[in-house]
């Protein structure tokens, strides 16, 4: 109507019409006031708050924090996702994605299991600190590590290591609680059989299930075991599973054990789109990931320079992400899966080198516009970044 | 006293194109985006070894370097182009209807024209007579509208007046008979969201008229190399951009924009703020409900909310070639009645009915995946309603659900395209809903009926100091909502010299 242009086309009259009707009886938006972050919050919420309701001692390493919501419904989830845990230990902010280990039917809490690592700074404060009755800021569930009806096969194999047996343990009590139709070959490696999480559990939905087959493998077992020893080789998962082909593999586990299964799965011609890994945290030794220049030693500390919503100039040992050096220094940046994969700490570098851990994904224009997942970036020399 | 001049909410293609505006002028910008990464619906996100693109499809308004389109312009103005590596796209698209016809169109008008007269003999004649048609229409457009020809009137540009406003349905009625024939002509309504039977014949031409004269486009890096590169040019020119902090409300004093409070609570001052968000968040929950201008309501009243978007992104261990993809874009439908089509984008359901589009970016742009992979994408619009039904509790059901449904339509043309699957990520409405922060999900701002044009609601300021940039304030897709974003750097700018919002 303010285009001198219109009055003079043809049908102009007719589209008046219409503008004048819906005017009258269109839509008042001023009604749906915050319904888009309601239905965001009911699916997806980035931030939530959890009470520990009951912290269930699984083995002498590991407790399970049963969390129910502080107020309102917990958002469902896929077996196999993670949530984020935010916290403050002394003056560091900082979070840590935990598997969920309950099944998506158990609508009422989410269980996390935690095992204490040597020097694990959140894991240790979770267990240490944390009781029955406090509150945890978490994230929504994310994670892209879970059954994908379309594509997947009704034969899985899931291999897990250690503490790697969490997401699983969520998608076995979700296979037997709702009788899904899937057959599971567990391959569950333990260096010992004195600190199996779930072990019980796991054997006794075993005994009564057809579907879900049981494999432990011990590295170094006690003389009574009489079970696999060792590690699982490509030839432990070809007795056990006879046929490989129309099964989809799921791993997770410690590094050291993608390094050793996934070479083992593709010597037996397993395709590379059935087999799902789960993302393994920061390497633990990073100075020993291929491709670290041999130049920069273990010890090395440089000055990270920080720019944009604060400044601040910081020492940074060349084997602490960048991310963790931030975090120690009091500056919080925003991360979920701290393993380099959901680009949500990701952080422009102004100048110097980093190391990024092969296989990190980083979009391609984020690399040509120098932009690092700064949970997966070590400083290789002085850097400065943009926050 | 502010701290910045200009203040963008949201760094979406509207919201880069217009701190890019500024801040290239020396006007000191701040770009608040509430995701870690710019480009809205303009990015790409990673699983396993594929990097999936969003959203872009097919880039109109570029043109080549020699003959250069308004987009090209436009971003050669913003200093980008040495840091982007452009691709024109060889297909305009495919299209099957079942076993009744499978056509490729190619950005060539006489070889178009060809085409379509071979595979349609009997209206042979009309073929040719409705592209002169298209032809002489548009350029009629190009000089009356976007030349601004003073002496613009109904007797110079008879075939502008009378045909702008007017259905596409019912233009092609007048030069065509079979229903296949208009169905092949017409795929792109799915680029405006209407069909031919809602959509003005305006919109129509222009969209087939600038694909076929400047081609479609794509670029290495897609969608989010555009988002990164135009936001490396705001922070080169001096200006930020805050990420992972959105805009909770609009500071207004007086009638008149003051600044904004984040989400996290601080509040930033300035005089100008250029809204990337929703028309409707803009004004139903950035602005207190008492500061919301009068002369909006009646604007917003009339409008109603667009399609989302069902998307199904699939990382494939093979090459084109292996998948029997022959083509970058395909429109695949099983019949050739849209009206039908168009009321399935109101349920959750995918089947039979529904007209769906497949991009297979490696066949534009070769190393686009890794070797001997890659990507393939299948969209049909929805309508979010229906999804915002679905109980939380069913979602993930549903969402597989349909996922499955529109493979299945897809391994009608390609057998066996799902075995090939390494990749896989399901997009819904909800999905759109929660990256986008748009209601119902929607991907293109407002239903694009005649009524709803920029001739009938051009974009203004309703508020002193406040500008809206996106699909919300005119078209969507790229091109229009890049474009936006410049138009509201202009607006400022225009503000700003005439001391309009000056506290």
């Amino acid at each position: 109507m303010n285009d001198e242009l219109a009055p003079q086309m043809d049908c102009y009259e007719e589209v008046l019409k219409e503008i004048e009707l819906s005017r009258r009886f269109g839509s008042d938006y001023s009604l749906e006031r915050g319904e888009v972050a309601r239905y965001i919050n009911a699916l997806h919420p980035p931030r939530m708050t959890l009470r520990v309701r009951e912290i269930i001692q699984e083995t002498s390493s590991t407790a399970t924090f049963r969390l129910i919501p502080a107020d309102g419904q917990l958002p469902p989830f896929l077996a196999g996702q993670y949530v984020t845990l935010f916290l403050t230990i002394g003056k560091i902010r900082t979070a840590r994605p935990y598997s969920i280990s309950s099944p998506p039917n158990q609508t009422a809490w989410y269980d996390v299991t935690i095992r204490r690592v040597e020097e694990g700074l959140v894991s240790n404060h979770l267990l240490d600190t944390i009781q029955i009755g406090d509150l945890i800021e978490t994230s929504g569930p994310v994670g892209t590590f879970y059954y994908n009806p379309i594509i997947h096969r009704p034969v899985v194999a899931f291999i897990a290591g250690g503490s790697g047996i969490t997401p699983f343990m969520s998608m076995i009590r979700e296979i037997y609680d709702r009788g899904l139709d899937r057959r599971v070959f567990l391959f569950y490696g333990n260096r010992d059989s004195t600190d199996i999480i779930f072990g019980e559990e796991i054997e006794r939905i075993a005994a009564v299930s057809a579907n879900i087959h049981y494999v432990p493998v011990i590295e170094n077992p006690d003389e009574q075991y009489d079970g696999r020893r060792g590690f699982i080789t490509g030839s432990v998962v070809k007795e056990e599973m006879k046929t490989l082909h129309d099964a989809t593999f799921f791993i997770c586990g410690p590094q050291g054990m993608y390094d050793f299964c996934l070479p083992e799965l593709e010597a037996m011609g397993i395709p590379r789109r059935s087999v799902r890994r789960e993302m393994s945290g920061p390497p633990l030794q990073v100075w020993e990931q291929p491709g670290w220049p041999e130049e920069v030693k273990k010890d090395a500390v440089f000055s990270l320079s920080v720019g944009g919503v604060k400044t601040a100039t910081i020492r940074a040992p060349a084997t602490e992400s960048i991310l963790t050096t931030l975090e120690k220094n009091g500056i919080p940046v925003p991360s979920l899966c701290r393993s380099g994969e959901c680009s949500l700490c990701r952080l422009k570098l102004l100048s110097g080198t980093v190391f990024q851990p092969r296989g990190t994904p980083i979009r391609k224009s984020d690399r040509q516009f120098g932009y690092i997942h700064s949970c997966a970036a070590y400083p290789l020399e002085d850097c400065a970044v943009l926050i | 006293m502010t701290d910045f001049d200009v203040i963008v909410i949201g760094a979406g293609n509207g919201g880069l194109t217009a701190a890019a505006t500024l801040a290239r002028r020396g006007i000191n910008v701040l770009v608040l985006e509430r995701h870690n990464i710019p480009g809205g619906c303009g990015t790409s996100f990673c699983r396993g070894r594929f990097e999936f693109e969003v959203a872009l499809h097919q880039l109109s308004g570029m043109g080549s370097p020699e003959y250069p389109g308004p987009l090209r312009g436009l971003l050669t103005r913003l200093g980008v182009m040495d840091k982007l590596d452009f691709v024109p796209m060889t297909d305009l698209f495919r299209v099957t209807v079942a076993d009744a016809i499978d056509i490729t169109l190619r950005p060539d008008w006489e070889e178009t024209v060809a085409v379509l007269s071979n595979r349609f003999p009997r209206e042979k004649e009309a073929v040719q007579r409705f592209f002169d048609f298209l032809k002489a229409y548009f350029i009629e457009v190009i000089s009356a509208v976007y030349m601004r020809d003073p002496e613009r009137s109904r007797e110079k540009y008879p075939l502008f007046f009378t045909h702008a406003l007017r259905s596409t349905r019912e233009v092609l009625d007048e030069y065509f008979e079979d229903p296949l024939l208009k169905f092949v002509i017409t795929p792109y309504w799915a680029y405006m969201g209407l069909p031919p039977r809602h959509l003005s014949f305006n919109d129509f031409a222009a969209l087939l008229f600038s694909y076929i004269e400047f081609k479609p486009y794509y670029l290495k890096g897609g969608s989010q190399a555009m988002s990164n590169a135009i936001a490396d040019a705001i922070i080169t020119a001096g200006s930020s951009v805050r990420y992972n902090c959105g805009a909770k409300k609009i500071v207004v004093k007086n009638g008149a924009v003051r600044g904004v409070i984040t989400d996290e609570g601080d509040e930033i001052r300035a005089d100008y703020v250029i809204s990337n968000a929703s028309k409707i968040a803009t004004y139903m929950e950035l602005l207190d409900p008492e500061e919301v201008p009068e002369s909006v309501i009646p604007e917003l009243r009339q409008a109603s909310v667009s399609q989302s978007a069902f998307c199904v992104y699939m990382g494939l261990d093979c090459t084109p070639g292996e998948a029997g993809i022959p083509e970058a874009t395909h429109f695949l439908s099983q019949s050739t009645d849209v009206d039908v089509g168009y009321e399935k984008m109101k349920v959750v359901d995918i089947d039979d009915r529904d007209f769906l589009m497949m991009t297979c970016y490696d066949l534009i742009v070769p190393d686009f995946s890794p070797p001997g992979t890659c990507q393939v994408t299948l969209v049909t619009l929805k309508y979010g309603e229906s999804w915002l039904k679905v109980p939380p509790a069913r979602y993930a059901e549903m969402k597989f659900k349909m996922g499955d449904a529109m493979i299945s339509l897809a391994e009608k043309v390609y057998p066996g395209l799902r075995t090939h699957v390494e990749e896989m990520e399901i997009a819904t409405p909800i999905t759109h809903l929660r990256y986008l922060g748009h209601p119902r999900g929607a991907i293109y701002g407002f239903n694009h009926f005649r009524k709803d044009s920029t001739m009938f609601v051009p974009p203004r300021s309703h508020l002193k100091g406040l500008h809206g940039a996106g699909a919300w304030m005119g078209y969507p897709g790229f091109q229009p909502t890049l474009e936006s974003g410049a138009a509201a750097a202009r607006a400022v700018i225009k503000e700003m010299k005439g001391g309009r919002n000056a506290p």
